[in-house]
């Protein structure tokens, strides 16, 4: 296989783990087993605590806007190590975990703070890289 | 110092290597997010394998220590005896998880301590500290396997972890120095051809000059 031909599948193998089809907060509280299936055609399982964690930091009203995994996207055009979160449910919610300044729409975070957000919301974030 | 690729000084070759080095370059940037996130997965899955290593130990030595004072208080062919009589079947699914792409395993198991008239043994023949021990044992074994599925965890990222990190290097140390040193080469070769037509064209000029 040709170099170039590599790095195309690869690529294209970079964003598989992410889901076909997101769930909202809401969605997931209320189905008993609170999943989503991703593009490669797996199972990506919720777990209920981090569930209703994230439940504890929203208002009721806004707990159907919160679209779950919560996307960190990753873009080498930002910086190494920098990602960006979007929607604004997502950006209160990382804003709130990490203890940051709440933004507008759109949230900045570093590497330290993706470790920490990872530690805090194993199943419910996902890497999506842009180029 | 990297092999330049065999390549035709054309402009056709020069923009068809301009867009492989870009194609490159992306890949290379992004397989570097890739390993830094893969990084971070697995510092996270090692801190939980230590603390889940430390509590496991911990209550290894505490059903240790709760099986030597049953050998003492009960004797020990009685103890081996009753472990004997003891049955277990226990129900633990295993599928997986995505993290990246990455299958790791993930352990579900049922309730894992008994009480003691599930273990099979003879409640007549045996003392209470069998009952302890074989309780101690019993959560021990629950840590085990959360154990057991944090070192496979960590074991799967690791693996991708040094796959990801080799493409990275052929991309950084081997693909992108061969197309950037062949890239240089057709940009000298054409400047070098563009000067010797602007020498010639020069030259035929002088010449006509002179006839006239």
């Amino acid at each position: 296989m040709s170099a170039d031909r590599l790095i195309k599948l690869e690529l294209s193998k970079l964003n598989v783990h992410l889901p076909q089809r997101r769930l909202s907060l809401k969605e997931a509280l209320l189905s008993a087993k609170p999943q989503v299936v991703t593009r490669d055609g797996g199972v990506h399982k919720f777990k209920r605590e981090e569930l209703e964690f994230l439940a504890g930091l929203l208002p009721e009203a806004d707990r159907d806007k919160l679209q779950l995994p919560i996307l960190i996207a990753l873009e080498p055009k930002l910086g190494r190590g920098t990602a960006r979160i979007s929607g604004e449910a997502e950006v209160k919610v990382v804003s709130r975990v990490l203890e940051k300044e709440p933004a507008a729409g759109e949230l900045l975070i570093y590497r330290p703070e993706v470790a920490i957000l990872r530690r805090k919301l194993p199943t419910t974030t996902q890497y999506l890289f842009l180029w | 110092m990297a092999m330049a690729i065999a390549v035709y000084p054309t402009r056709m070759e020069l923009l068809k290597l301009r867009q492989r080095v870009g194609l490159a370059q992306r890949g290379h940037d992004l397989l570097k997010e890739k390993v830094d996130a893969l990084v971070i997965e697995f510092f996270e899955v090692v801190r939980r394998i230590q603390e889940a290593r430390a509590k496991a130990l911990e209550q290894l030595s505490a059903a240790h220590r709760a099986l030597l004072m049953c050998f003492a208080i009960m004797g020990t062919l009685e103890t081996k005896q009753a472990s004997k009589e003891a049955k277990r079947e226990l129900q633990v699914e295993i599928s997986t998880r995505h993290i990246m792409g990455i299958a790791v395993p993930t352990v579900e198991v049922g309730e894992v301590e008994r009480n003691a008239l599930m273990r099979g043994y003879s409640l007549r023949m045996t003392s209470s500290v069998l009952d302890e021990a074989s309780r101690e044992f019993e959560r021990a074994l629950k840590l085990l396997i959360g154990l057991a599925e944090l070192e496979g965890s960590a074991f799967a990222i690791a693996r991708e972890l040094e796959r990801t990190k080799r493409r990275v290097n052929a991309l950084e140390y081997i693909l992108i120095p061969r197309l950037k040193e062949a890239l240089k080469f057709i940009v000298m070769k054409l400047d070098e051809i563009e000067r010797e037509n602007f020498s010639r064209l020069k030259r035929i000029k002088a010449m006509l000059e002179e006839r006239e």
